[in-house]
């Protein structure tokens, strides 16, 4: 991961992204302004052939945006710029749902077709992001690889991993700041223990993405995914909830932002296939090498 | 903004893979072809063994050559040990000493403490024994009472260490100590001292576990005199010696693999033709095991680089036992029955879960060396 890329994605998500832009996008408003920049700065083409920048970097950003909860269909469009000329604004569908097709130019699917005329729904998932049915007319078919709905997947574990470092370090804050029984609940051990399970699974989300994104265009790609996929969507329940004990009743409210992420830790979990599709599709290749072969399948894929 | 602990990505290096498939060729010659393999790195003190890994160069790898090591990298280190491991092969009788001893030897000890005792270590011929624990300090560790009290030609050595782990086959122990009386600041005056376990005034017992296993022991000390050269480093040094050991112990594949036997044995139960809730249960157990083993190679570039990964080997061993302990409880309720292999590994591992999250540290005193490293304490 390039560190300068890294840089600017911070610098401009920490300066654009705040309650209010997350509040707004979630009523159904696109950030104009946040894509603008976004736009201007040249992040929406990371990882795109011409951008001189790799696979990695692209999901480093993701990583970035994650942490601020982004609220820009980022994923869908620097996949889309990195397989397709780079024309406006496209979203990709999976299972008939795309993010922000309402205001899309292109609606490209993960099996390969492509549309310029389309209807779009709009509709949201569990963290209130768009998330529209789309019904494509025209459409003509796009030559994809073949690795593309992992591609998806692995934007969808930078993303869960960025917000886990999030809510980690909002938990920490939370818990030095608020004071019960005349002093911060930091102090408590049981809340300690809690943060250290938290770091833990955050720290665990980090390794497993890294294991996957090490693997891009070696044979275990699949393997990592899905086994980063499952790992990942296990720690996003076990830290959410342990964030909101954490926050007490003020994590709960709407005002806070807390739910910004965690809702968004929910949703990313489903998406591009919960855990437990991925845990039956990395057990069944495991299985399917048998018992003499399981730690060849773990050290290869290592 | 704070992004919690930092493991740096990093992968195994091609000269590390490249002794993957040597130690393979080692563990099918050496074991017999019916071995039924270990599930622990505590299981299976064989000096033969031990003393063919130490032909071999396995033994003392990172270490300096004058001192009989390899001067290989804690890459080269991992890719071994892990296949070891992985393989059950019997390897507790060198294992303390090559991870831990001595490399505080390497750290804290004279020149001819390493000259005496690290090139029979690395032959696979010295094994050490941890004398930490005793009846009234378990996890509060500075409050140690065993005393060494200084006379003309050593110390004499007086207390009890408890648990110590295979002290009735080992040769050495290096233990914690009081050097001089407790203060106000508790870490201060404690002390390591190595010694002989076949000294006059040392009395070990072995002390049976639930399994019905006899690992670990009482270790008495009754006026036992440890010459001078016993001190490790400086006298009331101990409690920094002591703690630097820990990013040794902690982050290693035995951490998290002491119940890879039930994981094969169950892939090898339920077929190439799973159902999928067999199939999930395998996946789940594989994308953590992959995931950890990530984070401990992480942790080996921590040592590689000559850090002090105290926090980040805690957050290893603490997820590492957690998940040992997950592995049994969760195939238990999905085995399917007339498996022996299978039925042999669930026993042994349900009946050894206890001893994962204590040994090594106590998963409670885990979490607060993590939560130390968030800086809440
Ligand atoms: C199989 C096995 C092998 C071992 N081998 C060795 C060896 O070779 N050498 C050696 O020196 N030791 C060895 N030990 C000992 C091991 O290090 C201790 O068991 C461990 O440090 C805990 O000490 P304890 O058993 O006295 O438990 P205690 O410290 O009495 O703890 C009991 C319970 O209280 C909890 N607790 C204690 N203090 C706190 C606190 N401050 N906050 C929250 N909870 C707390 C603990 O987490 C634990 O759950 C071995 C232990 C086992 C089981």
């Amino acid at each position: 991961m390039d560190r300068l890329i890294e840089d600017t994605a911070e610098r401009i998500f920490a300066d654009h992204v705040d309650k209010a832009a997350l509040d707004a996008a979630e009523s159904g408003e696109f950030p104009n302004a946040l894509w603008q920049v976004v736009r201007d700065s040249g992040l929406h083409l990371v990882g795109s052939p011409q951008s001189g920048s790799e696979l990695a970097d692209l999901y480093g950003v993701l990583r970035v945006a994650g942490r601020h909860a982004v609220p820009l269909p980022l994923a869908e469009v620097l996949i889309a710029n990195s397989l397709l000329d780079e024309a406006g604004f496209t979203t990709i569908a999976v299972d008939g749902v795309a993010p922000w097709a309402r205001i899309a130019d292109r609606v490209l699917t993960v099996d390969g077709e492509l549309s310029r005329r389309f209807d779009a729904e709009p509709g949201s998932n569990l963290a209130g992001e768009s998330r529209d049915r789309v019904v494509l007319f025209d459409t003509e078919r796009v030559d994809l690889p073949t690795d593309l709905r992992e591609r998806m997947a692995l934007c969808r574990v930078a993303l869960m991993s960025g917000c886990l470092e999030r809510i980690l370090a909002m938990a920490i804050d939370y818990a030095t700041e608020r004071e019960q029984f005349g002093r911060p609940i930091s102090r408590f051990q049981a809340v300690q223990h809690n943060l250290a399970v938290l770091a833990g699974e955050a720290a665990a989300a980090r390794c497993a993405y890294d294991a996957a994104v090490a693997s891009v265009d070696s044979p275990g790609f699949v393997h990592h995914v899905a086994a980063a996929k499952a790992r990942v969507g296990e720690a996003a329940g076990i830290a959410a909830e342990i964030a909101h004990q954490v926050h007490g009743a003020m994590g709960f409210t709407h005002e806070h932002s807390l739910h910004h992420f965690t809702r968004r830790l929910w949703a990313w979990r489903d998406e591009y296939a919960r855990e437990s599709l991925w845990q039956e599709m990395l057990g069944l290749r495991i299985a399917t090498g048998g018992a003499d072969s399981v730690w060849d399948f773990v050290v290869d894929a290592g | 903004m704070f992004t919690g602990l930092e493991f740096e990505a990093v992968g195994l290096p091609p000269e590390a893979e490249a002794l993957r498939g040597e130690v393979r060729e080692f563990t099918s010659k050496e074991l017999p072809a019916d071995y039924w393999p270990n599930a622990d790195f505590n299981e299976g003190h064989s000096p033969d063994f031990s003393r063919k890994l130490g032909e071999r160069g396995w033994i003392g790898m990172t270490w300096p050559k004058r001192f009989g090591g390899g001067e290989r990298t804690f890459f080269e280190r991992y890719v071994v040990t892990e296949e070891l491991l992985a393989a059950g092969a019997p390897v507790s009788a060198h294992w303390i000493a090559d991870r831990q001893s001595g490399p505080l030897l390497l750290n804290y000890g004279t020149e001819a403490q390493c000259r005496r005792y690290l090139p029979r270590i690395a032959r696979g011929e010295c094994y050490f024994s941890i004398g930490m624990s005793e009846p009234n300090s378990g996890s509060d560790l500075a409050s140690v009472r065993t005393r060494a009290e200084r006379v003309r030609d050593g110390w004499i050595v007086n207390g009890t260490k408890i648990w110590t782990t295979d002290a009735q086959r080992n040769h050495y122990i290096i233990a914690l100590v009081r050097t001089s009386p407790p203060s106000d600041d508790r870490h201060a005056g404690l002390s390591q001292l190595l010694i002989d376990l076949y000294a006059d005034g040392v009395t070990v017992r072995p002390i049976r576990n639930l399994a019905g296993g006899e690992d670990f022991n009482e270790v008495v000390f009754e006026d036992c005199l440890v010459p001078d050269d016993g001190v490790v480093g400086e006298p009331g040094n101990g409690w920094i010696q002591v703690t630097s050991e820990l990013g040794y112990e902690r982050s290693g594949p035995e951490r998290f693999l002491s119940a890879f036997r039930v994981l094969v044995e169950f892939v090898r139960a339920v077929g190439n033709d799973p159902r999928r809730d067999e199939a999930a249960l395998i996946g789940r157990l594989a994308s953590h095991l992959m995931t950890l083993r990530r984070m401990s190679i992480s942790v080996a570039g921590m040592l590689q680089q000559g850090g002090n990964p105290a926090v980040e080997s805690a957050l290893v061993k603490s997820l590492g036992n957690d998940f040992e302990k997950l592995v049994g409880e969760l195939v238990r309720l999905q085995a399917p029955p007339g498996h022996p292999g299978l039925e042999r590994c669930l026993r042994q591992t349900l009946l050894h879960a206890p001893s994962f999250t204590l040994r090594g540290g106590t998963r409670e005193i885990l979490r607060g060396v993590i939560a130390r490293g968030l800086g809440l304490r």
